[in-house]
């Protein structure tokens, strides 16, 4: 246990030495937060569409935005390139497990992210407006939704970097992830904008329970018994990738081959 | 030029030695394009038009932005390892070649990503002008291949100029090109949503509208400022010299890494 939080306190401290790269590395999911925020300003400033109002599109976005900015400070490129360049094999040989052990990791960051998350919301609140915040059960179940969402988020990097084991190309595969989750999770748009057919694959996909199902609870578009529906679908989803992932891995350490050195 | 080409050729071939990696890249990049596009559909298929602006013409800005994009990839990837370069001091090599360091820069990697959003991008222009209403004379059409190349011309140059400011920055990552990169981003809608200090940022400080958004207003003539499109090979002109400024100033900062 004291090794993972060392790890754990490894991340936020490499996080607070390079401070500018981690704002810089927000970028991305803060220029999608303005693009969206104009574009549905503009559009809902008429009429609300689908059943979205305004200041519930705000509140929306504002939840994709909290949800894809936690657990961003990952070692993913790390994990990849040292997968890459034969430096795992010093990994697998320490008394940690590997995977327990990048979680840690990754949770390291968490309370610089959920800080950075609240000046964000805190800045937009201010300038465009506030948001409804939902009833207790529902606000409960939000949270319980969002803490999921952390162990999560991880998986689903952590799975896809082992891809790495397979190909050189890290790049690649991070890209078509970042891409797929970006539409499946509805942080692009939400799920109900898409064809039906894409929408309810999207709903049972793992990516779903990265911005849609929080959100959809914050909003209060979802409760009662289809909330908790959706909410245990997100967990059950965490257990089957944090298994599915022992497999993976073992897989993956067959095919490993590290040159001398 | 010709061994600009021979540069580039080398690591082409190397590319192509490794085959699914090469094609794992062309699916990722073709697959962003490809939901690019479902976001669109899914959101212009509830809302007719955006301040006058239609799928169509969205289409095309998203379209021109991974065009220029995919040029700035598939020729001039190198800039983007700048930083790695500078960190390291690898540009001890290029400076002692007799050939202008900014190519061998740019030629020192070839993003393969770049011939499909090159494709992609096309087709989205394409597809955009099949379906809007201008009424082509020659003179237009020249003017629009003119503003192509300007819009083209641009990134390269933001790309450049951005990726330069490691020279004075310590960090061995493209961080801050990277940043502005997404700031560009913002500029494959029209201009017109953002509040007033994000387009003076696009239009002037980091003209990322004269890629997408200026020259489409301009041929499809929609919108309030149609005409500004037409600076946009100005602005180009503008771009090219302030990175080579940028780059130039940069250089006699450099001080190696001393090995």
């Amino acid at each position: 246990m004291k090794g993972y939080r060392a790890l754990a306190r490894a991340t936020a401290k490499a996080a607070l030495a390079y401070r500018l790269s981690l704002l810089l590395g927000m970028g991305a999911v803060l220029g999608q937060l303005v693009a969206l925020l104009a574009v549905w300003g503009v559009i809902l400033a008429r009429s609300p569409v689908n059943g979205f109002t305004w200041p519930q599109m705000r509140a929306y976005l504002l939840v994709a935005f909290a949800a894809g900015t936690v657990v961003s400070i990952l070692g993913d490129f790390r994990m990849a390139s040292r997968i890459l360049d034969g430096d795992v094999a010093l990994d697998l040989v320490k008394p940690i497990d590997y995977q327990k052990a990048r979680l840690a990791e990754s949770l390291g960051g968490l309370w610089i992210e959920i800080l950075l998350i609240a000046a964000v919301i805190g800045v937009v609140v201010a300038l465009t407006g506030g948001v409804d915040i939902p009833a207790g059960p529902a606000l409960a179940l939000f949270a319980a939704s969002m803490l999921i969402l952390v162990p999560l988020k991880f998986l689903i990097v952590y799975v896809s970097t082992l891809a790495c084991f397979w190909t050189q190309n890290f790049m690649g595969v991070q890209w078509a992830r970042l891409a797929v989750v970006n539409l499946l999770s509805g942080a692009l748009i939400p799920l109900v904008y898409l064809p039906h057919w894409l929408a309810t694959a999207a709903q049972w996909s793992p990516f779903a329970g990265l911005t849609s199902t929080p959100a959809l609870i914050f909003l209060g578009r979802v409760h009662g018994r289809e909330a908790l529906v959706l909410v245990a679908v997100q967990l059950g989803w965490v257990l089957v990738l944090w298994f599915g992932a022992r497999l993976v891995w073992r897989a993956a350490l067959r095919r490993l081959t590290v040159n001398g050195g | 030029m010709r061994l600009y080409l021979r540069l580039l050729g080398a690591h082409f071939r190397s590319l192509l030695e490794y085959e699914t990696d090469f094609l794992i890249l062309v699916a990722a990049t073709v697959l962003m394009q490809v939901i690019n596009i479902v976001f669109l559909a899914a959101l212009f298929a509830k809302v007719p038009a955006i301040n006058g602006w239609t799928f169509w013409s969205v289409l095309m800005m998203f379209g021109a932005v991974a065009l220029a994009e995919g040029v700035g990839s598939l020729f001039f990837d190198g800039m983007w390892n700048l930083a790695w370069m500078i960190n390291r001091g690898d540009l001890d090599y290029y400076l002692v070649r007799p050939y202008p360091v900014v190519l061998q820069v740019s030629s020192h990697w070839l993003g393969i990503n770049g011939l499909s959003n090159i494709v992609t991008g096309s087709l989205m222009i394409g597809a955009g002008l099949a379906h809007s209403a201008i009424d082509w004379t020659p003179w237009r059409a020249a003017v629009g291949v003119l503003l192509l190349i300007s819009s083209i011309v641009i990134k390269v140059s933001l790309n450049l100029a951005t990726n330069a400011v490691c020279f004075w920055s310590t960090s061995p990552s493209p961080m801050f090109a990277f940043a502005m990169h997404q700031v560009g981003d913002l500029a494959r809608f029209p201009l017109s949503i953002y509040p007033v200090a994000l387009k003076a940022v696009l239009g002037l400080a980091l003209p990322f509208a004269f890629i997408s958004f200026f020259p489409i207003a301009y041929l499809l003539n929609t919108g309030s400022s149609r005409w500004l499109g037409l600076l946009t090979p100005l602005v180009a002109a503008y771009c090219v010299g302030m990175a080579a400024l940028i780059f130039k100033r940069g250089l006699r900062r450099y001080e190696s890494a001393g090995n």
